[in-house]
């Protein structure tokens, strides 16, 4: 198994995940930088540039990152189990509508979930693996709750552009601009066996707390609503609509002359937005942590 | 040929299956590398207990708890949203080789060695064994005002920290 800083370094530098992160963060104050060097970061973190103290900084991070129980891999295989599973959501809706013409594909058309509940589903699975991995990056935090909720309110921060991403791709293209506010009732509506509908339940159920498909349902339903609560804070203070968000990526990807819902299905379909960000958020983790240790 | 054949195809199916059942039963917490250097998680001090020995914040700063593991505990100190300093206490049973920069080191802080590690960190070793470490984030900190930052740790607290038995 590779480390997370070979990860990190393998990350495409020009691509249409990376265009389409870079045209989202227009919209959030700060932008991002597309960090795929490992002395970069560890330089940055460690705010000096010499070549022994990196070096140090990297073997510690890669012996953390090999050791199971510290969560780092742990954590990767969630963002690629999303990953691998929204692209194949992706291209089974793409296949369906390009081909819905075609008498054989049709079927393929009649198969695909794309109705708003399992939309807001597949939302929610992101959601808590994104939990989910931040309690194996960082454990849990501080010895009150909240200790641990002020730890996952500056996680988020970090990662404003990240959490922009999911809101804008996840929730609005798909579900429109009331997706946050709708999501709730959304949710209520899930059958246990429509969660086996999603590609990415059945590579995550073991992770997730509780046992049996009802226990998994309530704690998608539970998990998702502090994180709602931010994230409604968070998108009306930048004003995020679906609107803006295709206005965004128009700027790095081209003209779009498609449906908001035809973009967030070409955007899970050709790009690694979760899976990119993600690696490079646990990477600079890795990196805090072997800092402080060597 | 047709005998060979089957036995060809006997072996291979039992070759695959013990390859599989190896792969994807969880056979894998049996094997070593699960820790950290592969220190018994008994022998290292939960990072939990290092949290209450941190400094508290002054003026305005703000003390976030980032990362808790075992051996392990991180916060970062802010002051109006932005990032000043990573504070951090590690144990070093799983980093023995942190320990060799204190041994050419001649200051102390509070009688335990200090050490400069590039621009931005400042290193303390406290009981041989505990390593508190403030470095430096975003505009940056003094020499001096990261030593005022570790003095500010509760390193009477941490040095009387015994490992669990």
């Amino acid at each position: 198994m590779s480390s997370v800083l070979e990860r990190l370094e393998r990350l495409p530098r020009r691509n249409l995940t990376v265009l389409a992160i870079k045209g989202l963060s227009t919209l959030v104050p700060g932008g991002w930088t597309n960090i795929t060097r490992a002395d970069a970061l560890i330089g940055d973190v460690l705010g000096s540039s010499d070549p022994e103290l990196i070096r140090q900084v990297r073997a510690r991070a890669d012996v953390l990152s090999q050791a199971r129980h510290e969560g780092y891999g742990r954590a990767l295989s969630l963002y690629d189990a999303v990953n691998r599973s929204q692209k194949a959501a992706g291209g089974l809706r793409l296949l369906a509508n390009i081909g819905g013409a075609l008498p054989l594909v049709k079927r393929v058309a009649d198969l695909t979930p794309t109705s708003d509940r399992l939309q807001a589903a597949d939302l929610s699975l992101k959601v808590a693996a994104e939990m989910l991995a931040f309690t194996q990056v960082n454990g849990l935090p501080g010895d009150s709750f909240g200790d641990f909720a002020a730890a996952l309110g500056d996680y988020a921060g970090e990662a404003r552009v990240r959490m922009a991403a999911l809101i804008c791709f996840d929730a609005l293209l798909p579900l429109g601009d009331q997706a946050l506010q709708r999501l709730d009732g959304l949710l209520g509506g899930l059958h246990k066996r429509d969660l086996h509908q999603l590609p990415a339940y059945a590579g995550m159920a073991r992770l997730l707390p509780g046992r049996g498909d009802g226990a998994h349902l309530t704690f998608l339903r539970r998990g998702i609503a502090p994180w709602l609560g931010w994230a409604e804070g968070f998108s009306s203070q930048l004003g995020l609509t679906g609107q803006k968000a295709v206005q965004a990526l128009e700027g790095t990807l081209g003209p779009w002359q498609g449906s908001f819902k035809q973009m967030a299905t070409f955007l899970d379909a050709f790009t690694d937005t979760y899976q990119h960000t993600g690696v490079q958020a646990v990477a600079r983790r890795l990196v805090e942590r072997a800092a402080a240790e060597i | 040929m047709a005998r060979a054949l089957r036995w060809g195809v006997g072996l291979l199916l039992v070759v695959s299956l013990s390859i599989g059942a190896f792969v994807l039963l969880p056979f894998r917490s049996w094997l070593p590398g699960g820790t950290v250097a592969d220190v018994p998680l008994s022998q290292v001090v939960n990072g939990a207990a290092f949290n209450r020995l941190f400094p508290e914040p002054q003026d305005g700063d703000q003390l976030v708890f980032t990362q808790e593991k075992r051996g392990f505990s991180e916060a970062r100190l802010k002051h109006g949203g932005q990032v000043k300093a990573l504070l951090a206490i590690s144990d070093v049973t799983t980093a023995p080789e942190a320990r060799s920069k204190f041994e050419a080191s001649e200051s102390r802080l509070q009688g335990w060695p200090l050490v400069e590690q590039g621009a931005q960190a400042t290193a303390l070793l406290v009981a041989d064994r505990f390593q508190v470490k403030v470095i430096g984030q975003g505009e940056g900190l003094d020499p001096e005002q990261r030593q005022d930052l570790l003095a500010r740790f509760n390193l009477r607290g941490l040095a009387a920290l015994q490992a669990p038995a």
